[in-house]
């Protein structure tokens, strides 16, 4: 009630800190949680966090990594956040980015023929389509049959990485490769440096496009808004005449497109082929950058940037000292449970997921 | 042959089983627990620590079940004190147990993945006489472990306590109607916390029979996802204790089987799904024939 009779400008004031606030809070939090475990283990926690920064934002080059990093985060934190809005809780992205980074390798090894101009968006749309097939299934269930998504996309996760193994083992596997890898894809396939001398590619800028297209998905179309609605009150969007079951089938499939291009761009950027392990974790990473950053386009670039920068950061430091890389994985999954736990006196009411 | 696949398929289950009935309860009272393999895992790793300096195998599976007991408490905390949804936080959980434990291991072991070591005192197996001969019978009764007797016997007592006890159906009022439960004067918050540091204590012993039940090793990898096996089973067995250990068996039986079928020409990764896909056909048929019987149309 205090609130309403506070003067407009201190509720504009807090209308601005609090997103701030509560997306600071959980990342606060799990750096104290992991700077004890990082004492407990006998490091300086300050110092830790001291070179993290440093080593991910510290150059020009460190910054390019830090991006190229993000990528596949970005879009694995976009897609999920399009299946969040629904009301759809897919939580089946890692299994997209495994089939699409496959898709993309096989069309890039495969059709090696072809032009760059063809070659390259063909494999990249190969992605798309095969992240999208593969939310075909557990979105039907959802949507006709009311199967719990959670339970059949984190199944399909484990049946996309067995599935893709035994692929790169079998009927892909290079000719004369050891390991389970497929032929490196075509030069023309590859996608275009942004930097000498970094990992940093195009697949950032096809990264950024997609987050500025959700935004505008988001706030200008009629579907971005049909999804919101959906997604806050089915049963209000049933009164009001939408086809909930629909929406939410479409939407789990643009979610596995977008995680399938998770998968194509580190594939077509980075790797240069499919490899048995391909991706350590950018669809469960992906949840934690949508939470973080509340689904908001602008907020989980941010988060995908974080989480990149530990990432990256997180691989250096162990290199030149002795502190675990898995720090980083204690803090993505701290910033995960925090970004979801409502702290009373930040408490909200209607807050998606 | 057959004696073989049944002790091997007993074995798959028992982890997938003692899990799975704490999920059940913990489902019960209201709390999907996606965290069980993080509590798994911890549980694997303390026992096997435990087995190792003290051996005592008694002191290891007290550690294990407290230690998964201890994560289940704060995870429980999380979602009904900081109203977090619980699905991101078991998920959060899992992210936090695995790098917690390989981050332990490179501190305290300096080793990565694997840890092995000296004098793991392994739970005792119990062999019955004269039953333990027979084939078949045998092969299920005799030459298993006190966790493998605790999970089966779990199963009849948690029918006869979901439906006849007093705390059994305070459980079950909680889980179904929280403002009704409050209103009678019960604790639906608390009844989820205590559910939830029983399925931890459950996934932390699971995580014992597999260190040093099955190998006598610990690796990072050591619950395969038997975690999320088990809350298959629990949805498959739709809260029920005797159609869950049915679950947990067909998962156990398709564990078992992939592990024979390897070298058989047929892939292992492939085969290695086969639980996965299970628990998606069985999910698929247990809708399509509630919603016919409920009679509408698909």
């Amino acid at each position: 009630m205090a609130t309403i009779v506070s003067p407009a400008p201190t509720r504009r004031n807090i209308a601005v800190l609090k997103p701030l606030a509560e997306a600071l809070l959980p990342v606060a939090l799990s750096l104290v949680l992991a700077g004890i475990v990082l004492i407990v283990a006998g490091h300086n926690p300050l110092e830790v966090y001291r070179m993290l920064v440093v080593e991910s934002f510290g150059s020009g080059k460190r910054i390019a990594s830090t991006l190229s990093a993000a990528t596949p985060l970005i879009f694995t934190g976009v897609a999920t956040a399009i299946a969040f809005r629904t009301g759809a809780f897919n939580v089946g992205i890692e299994g997209c980015v495994n089939v699409g980074g496959l898709a993309a390798a096989f069309v890039g090894f495969t059709f090696i023929s072809l032009s760059g101009y063809i070659l390259l968006p063909l494999a990249i749309l190969a992605s798309a389509v095969a992240g999208s097939l593969w939310m075909v299934i557990p979105g039907f269930l959802k949507s006709r049959l009311d199967v719990e998504e959670v339970v059949t996309t984190l199944m399909f996760n484990f049946i996309a990485v067995g599935l893709t193994a035994w692929l790169v083992n079998g009927p892909l596997l290079a000719p004369g490769a050891a390991n389970s890898a497929t032929p490196m894809i075509a030069d023309a396939a590859r996608l275009p440096k942004l930097m000498r001398g970094s990992t940093l590619n195009a697949g950032f800028v096809i990264a950024l496009a997609c987050v500025v297209l959700y935004w505008l998905w988001g706030k200008w179309t009629a579907l971005g808004f049909e999804t919101r609605i959906a997604g806050m009150n089915p049963r209000f969007a049933t009164a009001t005449g939408m086809n909930v079951p629909g929406l939410v089938f479409k939407m789990m499939l643009l979610s596995g497109a977008v995680g399938g291009l998770a998968g194509g761009v580190h594939a077509l950027g980075n790797v240069y082929r499919y490899v048995s392990g391909f991706s350590p974790g950018y669809g469960f990473v992906g949840i934690a950058v949508a939470l973080l950053g509340r689904g908001n386009a602008f907020g989980m670039l941010l988060a995908a940037v974080l989480f990149g920068a530990l990432a990256t950061s997180g691989a250096t430091i162990q290199l030149f000292s002795d502190v675990p890389i898995e720090i980083v994985n204690i803090l993505q999954g701290l910033v995960m449970i925090f970004a979801v736990a409502r702290f009373g006196f930040f408490a909200r009411k209607g807050r998606a997921a | 042959m057959i004696d073989n696949i049944i002790h091997a398929a007993l074995i798959m289950t028992t982890p997938v089983l003692l899990a799975a009935i704490g999920g059940l309860i913990n489902r019960t009272a209201g709390l999907v627990n996606i965290g069980l393999d993080s509590m798994m895992l911890v549980g694997a790793l303390v026992s096997f620590i435990l087995a190792s300096s003290n051996g005592n195998w008694i002191g290891a599976l007290i550690g294990a079940g407290l230690s998964g007991a201890v994560m289940g408490f704060l995870m429980s905390l999380c979602v009904t004190r900081l109203s977090a949804n619980e699905i991101i936080v078991g998920l959060g959980f899992n992210i936090v147990a695995a790098g917690l434990v390989r981050f332990f291991l490179k501190s305290t072991y300096a080793t990565s993945g694997t840890l092995s070591l000296p004098d793991v005192t392994r739970l005792p197996r119990w062999d019955i006489p004269l039953i333990g001969d027979m084939p078949i019978i045998g092969a299920i009764f005799s030459g298993h472990d006190i966790l493998t007797w605790i999970a089966w016997l779990l199963v009849p007592a948690t029918v006869w306590w979901l439906a006849r006890t007093r705390p059994g159906l305070r459980l079950r009022a909680a889980g179904a109607g929280p403002k009704s439960a409050r209103a009678l004067g019960l604790d639906p918050l608390l009844t989820k916390d205590l559910s939830t540091v029983f399925a931890g204590f459950m996934a932390g012993l699971a995580g014992a029979y597999l260190s040093i039940g099955v190998v006598g090793i610990f690796n990072e990898g050591i619950t395969a996802g038997r975690g999320f096996i088990a809350m298959a089973a629990f949805y498959f067995g739709r809260n029920r204790p005797v159609m869950t250990a049915i679950g947990a068996l067909l998962f156990g039986f398709f564990d078992a089987l992939q592990i024979r079928l390897q070298g058989r020409g047929i892939p292992a990764e492939l085969v290695q799904t086969l639980p996965y896909v299970v628990v998606i056909v069985i999910l698929t048929i247990i809708a399509i024939t509630s919603r016919k019987s409920r009679g509408a149309k698909i």
